[in-house]
């Protein structure tokens, strides 16, 4: 009997594999839901703050809508409207100008002064901290600060008989060096943490080769830190496109529209104009604009097959 | 003490739903809620004893105190949530269209009947709370363009108050050549404020019935007579006569304009009322100095225009709440707040607040106040011709154009001419879409 109803030898590991497989396919989808219901919350949160809103700024950009009650449909009348502006065409000229300053301005000074800080031992830590601490300064109090240094009336204004903030012409520089300041202490600290990783045999094998600090900044340093610094400089153009605080408190905009740029356009469009319609399509534009940076750096990346 | 999982799940839901509930409880226990923000503490407990705890109506009244830089967005972000206080406080008549558009807030009509707001309130300030010909706000505080000096400064250089424009100009030009600010003027701490002089440009140039005409349609923007005035006020910054330079013009804070103004290095400031109470830590005791300021009507630009315009602004309006639970409570604790004149003078004296746009005689003060204020709140209640503010006149697009613009064209980007057709291009569009706030002729504040 027992030999009637047991299976066939060749079966029993079969069956046993089946079971084993069920178990595993039982815990595999029990682990999944595990982590779904771990997920959950923060999917909800962000389809909440972020997700929705999106989509919602994607439809309000082709509305007429002063951000109070029903919002009338439009079409493309908003974005046609965006490129015959001349206040956003100086806004976004004034954005890529900034781009640029910050590309290259503070990459350059957080470079040299990450890989000079590579060079010393002692009083390596206090450098550090003395380059990151106006980071984490709020941007009000920093603003403030120099405000004053920079005042025409009490400060180095006064002394060179400039007015910073108040020149056509040098109000934009200005607001991007007080930015500057708080913000290349920052790429120091990263950069020098990308620097640390770099094997040390290259560097003595590179001296015993004759190779000076400059040397081997350019040919060891700088491409072994090479996903860091792209990955820098991708998050510079974002960031420099949704640059806000400084220029909003050092100038709002001004003197004339001298430092206007596309967030403060969209922050006076949306609540001084009350044309929140209008405003969702800048900021659906510079979303693009950071879309488009993201995409060429992923094909860059993926053709360089770079980890970060 | 070891708690289970089960009871420490309870206690968490509890605790969370705690808040929940008071919340709800305070919004529906039969009160009402009001949300204000105010200039200084003593100004909020001035309010607080004297504009709440005092109202002795059918409701309680319970406030909560906002940041006057955000209440306007969280009162926007409470309505369109279906919430709120039940009396919305709004930064002026553009506002309120919105908001009336959108069905946020209860018309006014049967109360104003009730209470007889027609006969207690100016007739100015009730045709400029109308949105569609129904009162849906009432003005909570009105202000008015004018010039501050300081008597010392005058009286050392032999000058006296200009009462028309060669007057005006002959002070500003010795004044530039003594090194002296002609007028105090910047608009960094507040961009905006360059729409204060374009104020007294359009009014007292042009003239209140030809911005009237303007604002009704009428009169395009790029008349001949606004054009002067624009070219009139630019040459003024080109002069150096306002804040110094067009660049100090930038920079130009409001504390060091006070200062200025008290120390004798600026010699006019054209501004709002709401400037009385600013400028006080600047003068006498509180700044340690023996300086003293006071205030004149501001001036005709060009003959023809009224010796005296009154550029009238709302500065707040308070309307009921669409959602609100106790509308009639509401009403009842916006006329406690809007009607008595006494108390409007006492909230001027004592606090610094901005009037209801009540009639108020010198009788109505308390015997502290000072005589500067008794004499501005009596002369306005007696204007005979009103001017118009352009923040509370103009829709909201047009407006914030307005200024943007006008400092390109005091820095050369823009011509008068392009800077004029630009905004009679988005004033027409805002007047076809029916977003330019009703304005009263320029009769004054006759009821």
């Amino acid at each position: 009997m027992s030999t009637a109803t047991a299976p066939p030898v060749a079966a029993r590991p079969a069956a046993a594999h089946a079971r084993r497989g069920r178990r595993r396919s039982g815990l595999a989808r029990r682990r999944a839901v595990i982590a779904w219901a771990f997920m959950l919350p923060l999917i909800g949160v962000n389809a909440l703050v972020v997700l929705g809103p999106s989509l919602f700024a994607v439809y309000y950009s082709f509305t007429d809508w002063n951000g109070i009650g029903g919002a009338q449909w439009v079409g493309l009348a908003n974005y046609a409207e965006l490129f015959g502006d001349a206040d956003f065409r100086n806004a976004l000229w004034h954005n890529v100008l900034w781009t640029i300053f910050f590309l290259v301005v503070p990459m350059v000074m957080g470079l040299f002064g990450a890989y000079a800080l590579t060079r010393i031992r002692r009083f390596r830590l206090v450098f550090r901290v003395a380059y990151f601490l106006p980071y984490i300064v709020a941007s009000v109090v920093t603003a403030a600060i120099w405000e004053n240094l920079l005042s025409p009336d009490v400060g180095v204004g006064r002394i060179l008989q400039v007015n910073f903030l108040g020149s056509q012409t040098l109000a934009l520089p200005t607001v991007a060096f007080v930015n500057n300041w708080a913000w290349w202490g920052f790429l120091v600290v990263v950069f020098l943490a990308a620097m640390q990783g770099v094997s040390p045999n290259l560097y003595e094998a590179a001296a015993l080769d004759g190779a000076g600090p400059f040397r081997q900044f350019w040919s060891i340093t700088l491409p072994s830190i090479q996903p860091t610094f792209m990955f820098l400089g991708l998050m510079t153009i974002i960031w420099s496109f949704l640059s806000f605080d400084y220029v909003y408190i050092l100038t709002q905009g001004g003197p004339a529209g001298a430092t206007d740029v596309l967030s403060t356009l969209l922050y006076r469009e949306a609540f001084a104009s009350l044309r929140a319609g209008y405003a969702s399509a800048v900021g659906i534009v510079m979303a693009l604009i950071s879309g488009l940076v993201v995409a060429a750096y992923l094909v860059i990346r993926k053709r360089k097959d770079w980890a970060v | 003490m070891i708690i289970s999982r089960r009871n420490f799940l309870i206690l968490s839901g509890a605790a969370a739903l705690t808040p929940v509930l008071a919340s709800c409880g305070s919004g529906s226990g039969g009160g009402l809620q009001y949300w204000g923000a105010f200039q200084d503490q003593q100004q909020q407990d001035y309010f607080k004893k004297e504009r709440v705890d005092a109202f002795r109506g059918s409701a309680q009244v319970r406030m909560t105190v906002k940041p006057n830089d955000t209440i306007d967005q969280l009162t926007q972000t409470a309505l369109a949530a279906g919430t709120g206080p039940d009396l919305v406080l709004t930064p002026g008549p553009a506002q309120v269209a919105a908001y009336a558009g959108a069905g946020y807030l209860l018309p006014l009509e049967q109360y104003s009947q009730k209470y007889g707001w027609d006969s207690a309130l100016a007739s100015w300030a009730l045709e400029a709370s109308r949105v569609d010909g129904k009162l849906v706000c009432l003005p909570a505080g009105y202000e008015t363009m004018m010039l501050i000096y300081n008597p010392a400064t005058l009286e050392q250089h032999g000058w006296k108050v200009p009462t028309n424009r060669t007057e005006f100009e002959a002070i500003c030009t010795e004044a530039k050549a003594k090194g002296l600010m002609p007028v105090a003027a910047g608009n960094a701490d507040w961009r905006a404020a360059s729409e204060w002089w374009v104020t007294f440009a359009l009014n007292h140039y042009a003239g209140p019935d030809a911005v009237y005409s303007a604002l009704q349609g009428q009169t395009p923007w790029t008349d001949p007579v606004f054009a002067d005035a624009i070219n009139l006020l630019s040459g003024y910054y080109q002069r150096g006569w306002w804040g110094g330079a067009v660049d100090s013009y930038f920079t130009n804070t409001f504390p060091n304009l006070y200062a200025a103004l008290a120390s004798g290095d600026a010699v006019f400031m054209i501004t709002g009322s709401w400037a009385t109470s600013e400028i006080l830590p600047y003068f006498g005791a509180p700044a340690g100095n023996d300086a003293t300021w006071d205030w004149a009507p501001l001036f005709p630009l060009r003959d023809g225009v009224p010796a005296e315009v009154w550029d009238l602004g709302i500065g707040q309006t308070l309307s009921i709440n669409a959602k609100s639970a106790n509308p009639d409570a509401a009403a009842e604790y916006l006329n406690f707040l809007e009607t008595d004149p006494k108390r409007q003078a006492q909230g001027i004296a004592e606090a610094s607040l901005q009037p209801a746009p009540v009639h108020l005689s010198e009788a109505d003060f308390p015997a502290s106040v000072d005589e500067r204020l008794v004499r501005l709140y009596t002369k306005l209640s007696n204007a005979a011709t009103i001017g118009y503010t352009t923040w509370t006149f103009w829709p909201q697009q047009t407006d914030t154009d307005l200024y943007t613009n006008f400092d390109k064209v005091i820095t050369g980007q823009l011509s008068t001419q392009d800077y004029l057709a630009g905004l009679d291009g988005v004033f027409r569009n805002e007047l076809a879409a029916r977003k330019v706030p009703p304005a009263p002729t320029p009769t004054g504040l006759a009821r």
